[in-house]
């Protein structure tokens, strides 16, 4: 009887777990494609009238070019969703860039170019735009069957989807609404709908209140809230992307909004059939995409890695296309000549991430929801912020970044460089510099003044002591309390202050938050400081100075981070004011785009002159790798620049040589 | 035997019932900003993030938020959709692409331990005092003193360097890319069934009827096999189906280090990412095969022990 009932339930044991381990993994065979074209690409200059595009032939594929790429991503990266149009988040949209094309793309100078439309044009200054789509544009499904056509239907369906709230739960509205008449009363009306009559919209209410239109299956029109020549550069961003009406209908919406890998539609250069979460992710070419002349991966790989020092292991052992070092890393290689890859150090292009010092103008006390006072009413004079603004002198702080050339991490302006240029080819930041009187310099740190830092010092402390603050001011900074780098840099930061501002004027405090700065610090208001990046959505310096205004409810930093709207002292607020006055009116020169950029950037340069914000830093990272990272789309805002199409890349890993030449020769190009 | 089933099983259904309701009502009680992510509240105006908690009930009071998630559990199984591990995605669906790989290594990393953590504590014990109890207390000493991530970092190294085998798991190439997950994974199990195998077959050899088989004349192979190994295997037998089961869980560690797409990380990960649905789905699922493996091992450990009465008040021996 016992030796029945032992074997019963080893049997029941074994029947359990087999039950349990069923489930197989989520991947599907990958097609077998041979789509590798290595012929012209297009280039386009057109941006406020008719664009045609202009055609370059990249340079034909070398033998030793790899085929197959093998990126990697750190875990806290994964994926959450493969929903472009719900995605606000790089983590998913550097990966699906690759899956689905929007209207327009960048090359690698940053310059528009035509993606789905193959020319667009605005014949009213920017209040209303016509893009005419390309022919032989197909949706595929995973294994690179044809699904449907690619229509302008495509993107009502896809801006109908963004605006309903029952759809995309508000995601991605915030520019849409801005930017698209109608887009905001679409967005309430199906607010108020019940869940079921919302979900059940289709676009004939859509076409009723939104300014979006298809003329016919090719001609989509976009009419805008006021006249914005840039809005162009917004179709590069997935908010106005296409959803095809047919897979929406086959997967309903709550299977379209959790769609995979597996059951959605591509029309972008590859198709996803491997998806293996915390693992790996593997892309093949979409044998039906409609440049056959650009030049794509055999296959794309993105291994999960737990830590960038694993992915320099990983490098090493040459499961790896190329790796980001981390500081330790680079040190190593840097500091040993005879390392293996001492040639191949190479300096990664900047991100599009301009970083600021922000200053919070209305805090609250660590530990209580009293004011801080003394913070306040410190940060409020003109005297004090210009003494950190002269004062500081980022060097060691930028080393953090970058150890061997850390100057080229300093950043000197509000607006991201390469955002936007003059007609005369002229950076839009280099004439914000001129007007703050900085030349960039590898050598010094142009910014730091010792006798200017000393003088407003001086006169801070003697205006600041007559209102009863106390020194040294404590600047409370907060940190992730899980993250040792950034507790490192806070270190260096602090010791940084002190060097160069004496012990007695300000002081650092670091502090940590456990998982949300949103929720820890920046609602009840603790930080004095925040050290944050901005990188545009779209090409246009209003989406950075717009961020800084008074008064005004789409001034984010404003708003979420530094409550500009709770200053009290009347000359700051008059600064403010006159800030925004020269943002707005800067926004509504719309017929003359130098004028609209030289006006920006005198706005820009009284923001600065007043240290309003204080900018900081841009990331320039080192690298081992095998791709030329000039010939890599260069988007300075929207979604495109992770696309794996027309890299120029090389099997025997690029050296410091190496990129020294391409750099000169992509210099030698720009602007043309 | 059938009296005592039924009576464990009402109060493991109560146990799970009490465990699940707790771990409901606490993550309740975060503040519903952790809902969003860093985006979103970057993103969302106030009036939208409200918009979207009363979409997902996360309004409603708490005792309607429990009654409708038993409701759904019981009326239909469902436990919902993840929403920021997976967004969208059934939460059933999510574990079930991750046990199988969990499940998979965890048992033949048990398998391995097991085929060579007991024979080498039972050779331990034979030989005690020779060269190989000291090999194998010495093994047993190393792997418990160093920290497991400096061992897997060993194993790592020498895995890759010396034997050019993948440094991170391939659904791809899932042979040769398991061998070091399940090397990590089999290191430590290895040591703990030697040393437990050892130290219970040296107690047993010294008992009185040990004494009495070896005068009676019993063989000493007899003595190992028919009396020492058996009475030293039953403590163990009553861990083993919550160990065999508990596979289905996975290793933090070993996962996240060699990037094994499995459960390992999973509950850390909706934790830390606020996804309660998965929350709930997995401490649901952990605490009915912990109960349900202690449950096992009682009725196997009076298998293997004829003495053990599990009917009798509260168990007692004969």
């Amino acid at each position: 009887m016992k030796k029945l009932l032992a074997f019963v339930l080893a049997a029941a044991m074994v029947f359990t777990l087999t039950a349990c381990g069923g489930g197989s993994t989520p991947t599907t065979e990958a097609p077998k494609t041979t789509t590798t074209a290595a012929a012209p690409g297009t280039t386009a200059s057109g941006q406020t009238t008719a664009a045609t595009p202009e055609t370059t032939a990249p340079p034909a594929p070398a033998a030793n070019e790899v085929t197959d790429w093998v990126h990697y991503l750190t875990q806290v990266n994964e994926m959450e969703t493969f929903n472009i149009l719900y995605s606000q988040a790089n983590k998913e949209l550097q990966v699906l860039t690759n899956c689905i094309d929007g209207l327009l793309s960048n090359d690698n100078y940053g310059n528009l170019v035509p993606g789905l439309a193959e020319k667009w044009e605005t014949t009213d200054g920017g209040k209303t735009w016509t893009f005419h789509l390309r022919d032989g544009v197909k949706w595929v499904d995973v294994k690179g069957t044809e699904k449907a056509d690619v229509t302008a239907e495509d993107f009502l369906w896809g801006l109908e989807w963004v605006l309903n709230f029952h759809k995309n739960e508000a995601a991605n509205t915030s520019m849409p609404i801005e930017m698209i008449q109608g887009a905001g009363d679409y967005y309430n009306y199906t607010k108020e709908l019940d869940e079921a009559a919302g979900k059940a919209l289709g676009i004939d209410k859509l076409k009723e209140m939104v300014g979006i239109e298809a003329k016919d299956a090719k001609t989509l029109v976009y009419t805008c809230v006021d006249k914005l020549p840039y809005f162009d550069t917004l179709t590069t961003y997935n908010c106005l992307y296409p959803a095809a009406p047919q897979l929406i209908k086959d997967l309903g919406v709550d299977g379209f909004k959790a769609c995979t890998n597996e059951n959605m539609w591509y029309c972008g250069p590859y198709v996803m059939p491997t998806f293996v979460r915390e693992n790996e992710k593997v892309m093949t070419p979409n044998p039906l995409y409609w440049n056959k002349d650009c030049k794509r991966f055999n296959s794309v790989t993105y291994k999960m890695v737990e830590s960038g020092a694993q992915a320099y292991q990983m490098y090493e052992n040459g499961e790896l296309s190329y790796v980001e070092l981390t500081e330790d890393a680079l040190l190593t290689i840097h500091d040993n000549i005879n390392h293996q890859f001492y040639q191949n150090l190479v300096e990664a292009r900047p991100t599009k991430y301009s970083y600021q010092i922000h200053l919070n103008w209305n805090k609250n006390m660590e530990k209580s929801e009293d004011p801080d006072t003394n913070w306040n009413t410190a940060v409020q004079n003109e005297a004090f912020r210009l003494a950190l603004y002269y004062g500081l002198d980022a060097t060691p702080y930028l080393e953090r970044t970058n150890s061997i050339n850390p100057l080229k991490c300093a950043n000197y302006c509000y607006t991201m460089s390469q955002l936007v240029n003059f007609s005369s080819g002229k950076e839009y930041t280099e004439r914000v510099m001129e007007l703050i009187g900085i030349t960039p310099s590898l050598d010094n740190y142009p910014r730091y003044d010792a006798a200017k830092a000393e003088q407003y010092k001086k006169q801070a402390m003697e205006e600041l002591a007559a209102k009863g603050v106390t020194f040294p001011v404590l600047m409370d900074y907060y940190i992730s309390g899980s993250s040792t780098t950034a507790a490192d840099t806070a270190f260096v930061f602090g010791e940084m202050i002190k060097k160069n501002l004496g012990d007695d004027f300000v002081k650092l405090n670091t502090l940590t938050y456990v998982s949300s700065l949103a929720n820890e610090v920046r609602k009840p208001r603790k930080a004095s400081i925040y050290i944050n990046g901005w990188g545009a959505d779209y090409g246009d310096p209003q989406n950075y100075l717009g961020q800084e205004t008074y008064g005004e409810d789409n001034a984010y930093y404003s708003i979420s981070y530094v409550n500009t709207n709770d200053i009290t002292e009347p000359e700051l607020i008059e600064i403010y004011k006159e800030f925004t006055k020269m943002v707005n009116d800067a926004k509504n020169i719309t017929d003359d785009m130098d004028k609209r950029y030289e006006a920006y950037a005198q706005a820009e340069a009284f923001m600065l002159k007043h240290a309003l914000c204080i900018p900081w830093y841009k990331n320039v990272s080192w690298q081992l790798t095998h791709v030329n990272d000039y010939s890599k789309i260069y988007a300075p805002y929207g979604i495109q620049t992770n696309r794996f199409v027309n890299w120029e890349t090389s099997k025997d890993g690029y050296t410091t040589a190496d990129y020294d030449t391409f750099a000169a020769s992509y210099e030698a190009g720009a602007g043309k | 035997m059938l009296k005592y089933t039924i009576k464990r099983l009402l109060q493991s259904l109560l146990t799970v019932f009490i465990v699940v309701t707790i771990v409901f009502l606490l993550l309740r009680l975060m503040p519903n900003d952790y809902y969003f992510t860093e985006d979103e509240l970057i993103k969302l105006t106030d009036e939208q993030k409200e918009d979207k908690l009363r979409a997902a009930g996360l309004l409603d009071p708490t005792l309607t938020q429990l009654g409708k998630f038993y409701k759904n559990l019981l009326t239909k199984g469902d436990l919902g959709t993840s929403r920021r591990i997976s967004n969208g995605q059934p939460v059933w669906e999510l574990i079930g692409e991750k046990f199988g790989i969990s499940m998979r290594l965890g048992l033949i990393a048990l398998g391995i331990a097991l085929l060579i953590g007991i024979p080498m504590g039972i050779l331990q014990a034979r030989y005690k005092n020779g060269i190989f109890d000291h090999l194998g207390t010495a093994y047993t000493i190393f792997i418990n003193a160093v920290p497991r991530l400096v061992a897997y970092s060993l194993i790592y190294m020498l895995g890759v360097k010396l034997f050019k085998l993948p440094s991170m798991y391939s659904i791809r190439d899932p042979g040769r890319s398991s061998i070091l997950p399940i090397v990590c994974l089999a290191v430590g199990s290895i040591a703990s069934y030697a040393l437990w195998m050892r130290r219970y077959m040296v107690d047993d050899l010294t008992k009185d009827y040990i004494k009495l088989a070896r005068i009676k004349g019993v063989s000493t192979r007899g003595i190992m096999f028919k009396h020492v190994m058996r009475n030293a295997f039953v403590p163990m037998a009553q861990n083993l189906p919550v160990t065999f089961l508990l596979t289905i869980g996975g290793s933090l560690l070993v996962e996240s280090f060699f990037a094994v797409p499995g459960m390992g990380p999973l509950l850390t990960r909706a934790i830390t990412r606020y996804d309660t649905n998965v929350v709930q789905a997995l401490v649901l699922l952990y605490s009915v095969m912990g109960i349900l493996g202690m449950f096992l091992g009682d009725l196997l450990m009076s298998v293997f022990d004829p003495r053990i009465r599990l009917a009798g008040k509260g168990g007692e021996t004969r």
